[in-house]
């Protein structure tokens, strides 16, 4: 049985590595990747950090795929991009219109996702799409391959502006500042679903509702060279009874590969398959 | 590692679901997980595209004999490279068997889980449109 187990982890191996041994990109490899012993990326190398002191959370970012039975007892429960409260004991906190809402949205037809429109906050973040993150002295931006979302995060020092000023904006308005090692964003002005347009307020797959009183306060740790770490928690004193907070985790690309370009209304099909346009 | 077990291993590799796959779009809003379908066809079209890709083929049903031209959702190119397809795994006459699920709309569609080349045998994994996770 020796043989054909070996052959069996060979294959988990090579499958679990499939995505960068086929890629059909041009490899690239990058600058500053800390190798190890053997050659490749030491993704527990310590993390990385600007000229200034400040952990550097630039790079290519995937979601990580590990799953929430590794998750310690006083830690967020990790997100799913389906559905944030998959690991939410008791449910997320909902109001009677959010559950409403959930049940309304049930099927998916009004997704921002499949419509090619920028995607909720956490679905930014959980898209199995890379996303890539440039920091600079003055902001950082945040670039989505899912629906090419680009996301504006002020690290000037200016103020988050009040709810209703300027005008809300898909992505929300985000300022950030730096507590210790993590980066503190916090965002409002988002549209929400309160507009009744398709497409507004969706937090995940499910439909999780968020309105326009959402402020989204987002906690960027990267734990070392390879992983990134991000709790975000929900206020929306309209959609839900109490802020809750959730974690998203994320690697770092490190064999040289980038984003693809990814136009999403190139062969939009859905409306026709969902019988809304022939 | 022979050449010839390098290419079973990397076979295998691609009927996995590679990590980053992309799981665009409702699922649920598109398709019925409770009608399954098989069909076996030449490709009349390949569309490279996102947010998905598509395969066309001209399939022949056993009962009738009558041949209809179905469309299959694939998972977006950009997914589908990171799994190891190109614009170039398939051209028009490739005779391939397509397994996936039907469209809701009862229209000639679905969606592909795995495609198998006919010339080869080898089966490639599709990935597309799978329920959101």
């Amino acid at each position: 049985m020796k043989r054909p187990f070996t052959v069996l982890m060979s294959a988990v191996i090579v499958a679990a590595l499939s995505s960068s041994l086929s890629a059909q990109w041009p490899l690239v490899p990058k600058p500053g990747v800390p190798k190890g012993p053997d050659g490749k990326p030491n993704l527990s190398a310590p993390t990385p950090r600007t000229s200034d002191g400040k952990p550097d959370l630039s790079g290519i970012w995937m979601r990580s795929d590990r799953r929430p039975g590794n998750q310690g007892p006083d830690q967020p429960p990790i997100a799913t991009f389906g559905d944030i409260g998959a690991n939410f004991k008791g449910g997320l906190p909902y109001r009677p219109m959010a559950l409403d809402l959930v049940k309304k949205r049930a099927g998916g037809l009004d997704n921002p996702d499949a419509l090619c429109l920028p995607q909720g906050p956490l679905e930014y973040h959980l898209d199995p799409q890379p996303r890539e993150i440039i920091q600079l002295p003055r902001k950082i931006v945040i670039v989505y391959e899912s629906n090419y979302g680009i996301r504006t995060i002020y690290t000037d020092g200016r103020a988050l502006p009040k709810q209703g000023e300027p005008q809300p904006y898909w992505h929300g308005y985000s300022v950030g500042r730096w507590e210790g090692d993590t980066l503190v964003v916090q965002s409002n002005n988002f549209r929400g679903a309160l507009t009744g347009k398709p497409g507004d307020g969706w937090l995940d797959g499910k439909g999780d509702p968020f309105t326009d009183a959402l402020t989204l306060t987002e906690r960027f740790r990267r734990v070392n060279f390879g992983q990134l770490q991000i709790d975000v928690t929900i206020d929306d004193p309209k959609a839900y009874t109490r802020p809750f907070t959730v974690r998203v985790e994320q690697e770092i690309v490190a064999d040289g590969s980038e984003m693809i370009e990814f136009i999403c209304h190139e062969n939009q099909q859905f409306l026709k398959l969902t019988g809304r346009e022939r | 590692m022979t050449k010839r077990a390098a290419v079973l291993l990397v076979a295998v590799g691609l009927l996995l679901p590679a990590r980053s796959l992309v799981a665009h779009h409702s699922f649920a809003a598109e398709f019925d997980a409770s009608k399954p379908v098989k069909l076996t066809g030449a490709v009349t079209k390949f569309e490279w595209t996102n947010p998905h890709a598509w395969i066309y083929i001209d399939a022949k049903d056993d009962k009738t004999g009558e041949v209809a031209n179905w469309g299959f959702e694939l998972a977006a190119a950009s997914g589908l490279m990171r799994s190891g397809w190109t614009r170039l795994t398939l051209k028009a006459g490739d005779v391939v068997t397509i397994e996936g699920t039907r469209a809701k709309n009862g229209t000639n569609n679905a969606n592909a889980q795995t495609v198998t080349l006919a010339s080869s045998g080898k089966k490639l994994f599709a990935g597309a449109n799978t329920p959101a996770q």
